[in-house]
């Protein structure tokens, strides 16, 4: 693991509730990691395991009424940002840490142009005037790689493509160059193609500004391509966090391997996708125990009733898994299959 | 958009036909012999004759409504039976007070209109919200009339702050835009709510929040402009009632505008100025929603790819 | 061909009858659920009481002169005053009920049955009959409000009884347009498609399958409809241009009021007072008849 001064932004047992009319929804209960300066983390899992909120809540932007981050520390550069006041927030947010959506066709406002949609920011965190503002906006739109710059800026979202949506997000959010970047799914909604040059974008981007980005996908393909080290998210909790050399080497909790198996490879012959059986637990309703139990192929009786605790093993991974353990109550041999 | 709007004022023929064909008609309803009407009392047989070659009411009905149209593009809305001046210079000494009542109430319309419905919107189900759409209810249902009364007797009779009738001076505006503008008002601000709540859920709004701007640059900068789309067109449809409702108004508060000139000529039964003052009326109504589809449509471009 | 469609025929009308109960008991729940409906709702069914009951409530006859006690302000005798002529101004508002509910009820009706009937037949046919019916549509509402009520009414003279026509026709458009779009959708409908395979006429597709598809929005712009219908026509007896003297009018007596508003203001209160309440009541009620019969169809 890295040394600590190299740890940029520390997320301790994070926990989001939304409150309803039909009752708590744990969408986070209880997420751990930390980003290091420079590197790329993986945030990975089905839609609905409490991913984005957890990118939401590190910004602060969960809607309150319903949604409240209920315990737990966010520290980034040491201080906590679960304590921080709006105003602090807000000169955060855009600045030192930016986030990109995974719509670029509805995240932009569609009545401005994009031009001032990048100048407003810097105008916001860095005091430049209109002129100034508007010359930096056209820079960033050149350094996204987008062509005649000086032309685009001043066209409205609707005039360009969602690639190039895409890339003015991206300028927009690194405008102020920010020490994190949060990307929500940030190609999902592109074709292939454009997929790969947004990628490549960041990647470059990363170099040139040093900054850290967390990569929130349900892609393994994604995390493969760009992530150093990876935490697997299951029914908002964190089940497996390790180096992304780790984990596909050597996937350990059920569920990962599961989401291996589920991922089509290019070089093998499978007829069929060997999906997750089940359903996501409601997170009205959480299981007792393991969460992944009702689904997981090696549940025992002390997965259906504990929860196993995130343990840290010899090289450095950690899993959240019974099988691992000398508690263990099922097939060891199961256990030695997996992997361990 | 020049194609748009070239394509929107070839549209507006037929329309603006057809108007005058409904008013023609309605005309024609009258009972009586509108040449005995114009001759008026006790004409001898002879005037009457005369009378009808004179209006052309011995022609076939299609002739009659053609030379009406010719008529009407050239101004002439015929002659005034009660004070024999052209029908078009009663109304045009008319009209521009009942524009500037017009243009006052719309004003109350949209400006209170917003700003109830912003705030609504932004403390959704607070106490504030409640009573405003409250506030909105009871707005839609009150009738002019008794409105415009009830202010009267209190700003004028009791607290004497504004005078009781006539048009001149702003403060003789404030109480007739009031009454007019209120209905009005409180439709918008229940659509501006209904718009706003909208708009605060897109994505765009949470790129605005991710940005790190604060609240109210989110809310009038980057929320209203797109929450006014719908909004334009209400504001529209409102003119529409705002331009009927003047005769009510107007009659309230005892101003000589288009409004009160209809009326006055409907009591008298002078035909050509109802007819003329419907007419020139609705055509303001067509031109004005013109210049609201163009707007909706400059605004809404940008939406529609989505 | 008749032999393969018919166990379709046979399926239809049991599923049919299937939905329809649970569709109107989940409308009911909603409604009954919707506070301020249920509030809309009553003013609308006590006013319907006192229309009804009127006869029997009022204290005194409303059109019983009194010149000694005129212009009385309210007392124990005469709970809302008396109005120029000394009659009881509370017995004149329980009667004028009857009045305002007929006009909009009469004029609503008027509205709506040439309204449903233009609208379906453009929106079932299309083609040269939607366009000259859309054309009309379009004709009568670009006249600006209470309008061309007032042109109908001038040409025909002043009375109540115009004045339900007028507001009637002033209504036409409004449901025309709606039945219209209802209609545009219900028609693409697949079993549209299929009961006019089995040979039903355009009457029966029309009457028995599409109607009873837009009757939602209907109800609703019905129920509103009433609202606007009441206001206008109590606006042209403002004008002098409908009730005429004596009848107890709600807009006339408001109008005749005005003439006191400095020595008896009660006499212009009480009726605007009852205008607006009844018109309240319908509006409140059609909003949450709109939300408990379709969310979307919000405007």
């Amino acid at each position: 693991m890295p040394e600590q001064q190299d740890i940029i932004l520390d997320v301790r047992n994070l926990q989001t509730h939304f409150f309803t009319e039909d009752g708590v929804s744990k969408a986070v209960d209880g997420v751990d990691f930390s980003l290091n300066r420079g590197e790329t983390l993986g945030l990975v899992g089905e839609s609905g395991c409490g991913k984005s909120i957890t990118s939401l809540s590190i910004l602060r932007l969960i809607a309150s009424p319903p949604g409240k981050i209920v315990g737990g520390e966010i520290l980034f550069k040491g201080q906590d940002l679960t304590k921080k006041s709006e105003a602090d927030m807000r000169a955060i947010r855009g600045n030192e840490i930016s986030m990109i959506f995974q719509e670029p066709m509805t995240s932009l406002n569609p009545v401005y142009s994009v031009g001032e949609q990048i100048a407003e920011v810097l105008r916001l965190h860095q005091n430049m005037g209109r002129k100034e503002a508007w010359d930096k906006a056209v820079d960033m739109l050149r350094l996204v790689g987008i062509p005649s710059p000086e032309k685009r800026a001043t066209q409205e979202p609707h005039e360009l493509s969602g690639g190039m949506r895409q890339r003015v997000m991206i300028a927009m959010a690194l405008a102020c160059r920010p020490e994190i970047l949060i990307a929500d799914e940030p190609t999902t909604a592109l074709d292939v193609t454009i997929q790969a040059q947004i990628l490549e974008l960041m990647k470059k981007l990363q170099v040139e500004m040093g900054m850290s980005i967390i990569m929130i996908t349900h892609d393994l393909g994604v995390v493969a391509e760009t992530c150093d080290r990876v935490a697997v998210m299951y029914a908002g909790k964190v089940v497996e966090y390790t180096t992304a050399q780790n984990l596909f080497a050597n996937p350990r909790h059920p569920y990962t391997v599961g989401l291996m198996n589920s991922l089509p490879r290019l070089d093998e012959d499978v007829e069929e996708l060997q999906a997750i059986k089940g359903n996501v637990p409601s997170p009205f309703s959480m299981p007792v125990g393991c969460r992944f139990a009702p689904r997981c192929p090696h549940a025992t009786e002390l997965c259906n009733t504990k929860l196993p605790e995130l343990l840290e093993y010899a090289d450095g991974s950690k899993v959240r898994c019974w099988m691992y353990t000398s508690e263990w109550d099922g097939d060891t041999k199961t256990a030695t299959e997996v992997g361990v | 958009m020049f194609v748009y709007i070239t394509r929107r004022l070839l549209q507006m023929i037929p329309v603006l036909l057809g108007v005058i064909l409904v008013v023609f008609l309605i005309m024609q309803m009258v009972p009586g012999d509108p040449a005995v009407l114009l001759a008026g009392e006790g004409a001898s047989e002879e005037t009457i004759a005369k009378m009808r070659t004179q209006l052309g009411l011995d022609q076939p009905i299609m002739v009659q409504y053609v030379q009406y149209v010719a008529n009407v593009f050239q101004g002439d809305l015929g002659t005034s039976l009660r004070s024999n001046l052209p029908v078009w210079d009663e109304i045009m000494a008319r009209l521009p007070a009942t524009i500037e009542l017009a243009v006052a109430s719309i004003f109350v319309t949209v400006v209170l209109g917003m700003i109830a419905g912003i705030i609504s919107a932004t403390k959704q189900y607070s106490a504030a919200d409640i009573t405003i759409m409250v506030i909105a209810l009871l707005g839609v249902s009150l009738p002019s009339f008794w409105l415009g009364l009830s202010l009267i007797y209190t700003f004028s009779v009791k607290l004497q702050l504004f005078p009781v009738a006539g048009w001149g001076t702003w403060k003789h505006m404030i109480l007739p835009a009031i009454t007019l503008g209120t209905a009005g008002a409180a439709i918008v601000a229940r659509m501006t709510r209904s718009s706003m709540l909208d708009v605060v859920r897109q994505d765009y709004i949470r790129t605005a929040k991710a940005k790190g701007l604060r609240e109210t640059v989110i809310i009038y900068k980057h929320a209203l402009k797109n929450a006014l789309i719908p909004i334009i067109t209400v504001v529209g449809l409102q003119f529409g009632f705002l331009l009927g409702g003047t005769v009510l108004v107007e009659s309230v508060f005892a101003i000589n505008g288009l409004g009160r000139l209809i009326v006055d000529a409907i009591r008298m039964r002078d035909l050509p100025v109802v007819q003329g003052g419907v007419l020139i009326a609705s055509i303001i109504f067509v031109f004005v929603n013109l210049l609201v589809d163009v707007l909706y449509r400059y605004f809404n471009k940008r939406i529609d790819l989505n | 061909m008749k032999v393969e469609i018919a166990p379709t025929n046979q399926a239809l009308p049991p599923k049919a009858a299937a939905a329809r109960p649970s569709k109107w008991r989940t409308f009911y729940r909603k409604l009954r659920k919707n506070k301020l409906a249920m509030v809309g709702g009553c003013i609308v069914i006590f006013y319907i009481a006192i229309a009804l009951l009127a006869p029997f409530i009022a204290p005194y006859d409303p059109y019983e002169i009194d010149l000694v006690n005129k212009l009385k302000p309210p007392s124990a005798e005469h709970w809302m005053g008396t109005d120029d002529k000394g009659r009881d101004v509370l017995s004149r508002l329980l009667y004028g009920t009857q009045l305002s509910m007929s006009v909009g009820f009469v004029a609503v009706f008027i509205g709506a049955f040439f309204g449903i009937i233009l609208g379906l037949l453009s929106g079932y046919y299309g083609g040269w009959v939607d366009t000259v019916i859309s054309r009309i549509i379009d004709v009568l509402l670009a006249f600006p409000g209470i309008l061309l009520s007032l042109a109908i009414v001038s040409a025909l003279g002043p009375s109540l009884f115009n004045v339900m026509i007028a507001v009637g026709i002033f209504s036409i458009p409004v449901f025309a347009r709606i039945v219209r779009g209802s209609t545009l959708t219900v028609k693409k409908l697949e079993y549209i498609d299929a009961i006019r395979s089995l040979g039903a006429n355009d009457f029966i597709i029309i009457f028995r399958h599409i109607f009873p598809n837009i009757l939602s929005p209907i109800i609703v712009q019905a129920t509103m409809r009433l609202a606007t219908a009441i206001l206008s026509a109590a606006g042209l007896s403002f004008l002098g241009l409908g009730a005429q003297p004596p009848l107890p009018e709600w807009g006339a007596m408001l109008s005749n009021g005005r003439d006191f508003l400095f020595t008896a203001p009660h006499l212009a209160m009480f009726p605007g007072f009852a205008i607006a309440t009844l018109v309240l009541g319908f509006n409140i009620f059609g909003d949450g008849l709109r939300d408990a019969l379709d969310p979307r169809m919000k405007q």
